[in-house]
């Protein structure tokens, strides 16, 4: 699984334009299941809009392991605690991915390490690697030993 | 996703313009269109390296993907370097490909390409004559580097004994850069040179 999870593909994230909606607060207990079968139904129509788009990227095809590597990385990303962000956190006051502050009540998501982004920023970030943008920590490792020790 | 990518990269400008190596002239960027997708970037030689005094400029292409990939920057300036192409401007370096970072910048880029000018890695070559040289004949790789500095990017250090060998191979009607990169390649020696390009 970890090798799997370790490889990184520079086109995951092309794929995933337009699927907003599968990287709301989302709770832990829902079906796996579904996770996968909503992110499909996003995946397909955004891969046929890009391949419209550059001719070079009429090759993309997303083969069976991509799909699998991309449901468990949706999977593992469940795990990672989302909060809302109170205006007191005196460590960060911005998202590094997008560069935008943070408002209050704004929904960020907590890695490991403790740094946080914004939901749908570090989601598409951790699609394509599952590291920390911040402190490049690999967050499989951090997650897979915390489920060794519970 | 496109918008992230715009503006992020309007945010980082701002940011960088007030950067204090922007103040010192260490680095600059700027806008190539409207369309904030291309930016020039300009680095200045770090002291005591062969591209002191030289000021290099860089083409940085920002992908729709951007943050979430890299930059594409490759030099413009022509320049010897082991981990640079001394024919394409293309760059070795890992974060511009597999150890891209979200969190990095077009700050943070520029300043570790001023760093790789500072400690080139040979083992890791994009440019494996380059590299060669660099390892095999490092004083001569020391000569080429400056004679390149000065001829491309103004730096101070003049070779006329370069120079002349370069007007030899123009006489016989070869191109002055052409020129360069072959008696560069050969170790400025004019007779292989020469053989290399007539035989």
């Amino acid at each position: 699984m970890g090798n799997c999870l370790k490889a990184s593909t520079l086109d995951d994230i092309s794929l995933l334009r337009g699927n907003d909606s599968t990287n709301g607060p989302i709770s832990g207990t829902q079906s796996m299941y579904h996770q996968d079968e909503h992110y499909q139904r996003e995946l397909y129509p955004s891969t046929l809009a890009s391949a419209t788009r550059t001719p070079s990227s009429n090759n993309r095809q997303l083969s069976d392991e991509n799909q699998v590597k991309i449901a468990k990385r949706i999977g593992l990303m469940q795990y990672l605690p989302i909060g809302t962000y109170d205006g007191s956190l005196k460590k960060e006051r911005e998202c590094v991915i997008c560069m935008a502050e943070f408002c209050v009540n704004e929904a960020v998501r907590y890695l490991p390490c403790m740094h946080i982004y914004h939901v749908n920023c570090i989601d598409d970030w951790l699609l394509r690697s599952l590291t920390c943008p911040s402190c490049l920590e690999p967050v499989d490792a951090a997650l897979l030993t915390s489920y060794d020790s519970a | 996703m496109a918008n992230m990518a715009v503006s992020r990269i309007k945010r980082e400008f701002k940011e960088v313009m007030r950067s204090e190596e922007i103040v010192q002239c260490s680095i600059k960027i700027e806008l190539v269109n409207d369309s904030w997708t291309e930016l020039r970037g300009e680095i200045a030689g770090p002291p005591d390296t062969p591209y002191e005094g030289g000021k290099f400029i860089l083409e940085i292409k920002v992908p729709e993907t951007y943050p979430f990939n890299p930059p594409k920057v490759r030099f413009i300036t022509r320049i010897w370097h082991p981990n640079i192409s001394s024919v394409t401007g293309a760059i070795c370096l890992d974060i511009l490909k597999d150890n891209w970072a979200a969190a990095m910048t077009l700050r943070t880029v520029l300043l570790s390409l001023q760093a790789l000018l500072a400690a080139a890695e040979p083992d890791d070559p994009q440019d494996a004559v380059v590299a060669y040289q660099f390892k095999d004949k490092y004083d001569l790789f020391l000569l080429t580097a400056k004679h390149w500095t000065n001829a491309y990017a103004g730096g101070p250090h003049t070779f006329p004994d370069c120079d002349s060998k370069i007007q030899r191979l123009r006489d016989m009607g070869i191109d002055e850069h052409e020129a360069r990169a072959v008696l560069s390649k050969e170790n400025w020696n004019l007779e292989k040179a020469t053989e290399g390009l007539f035989s």
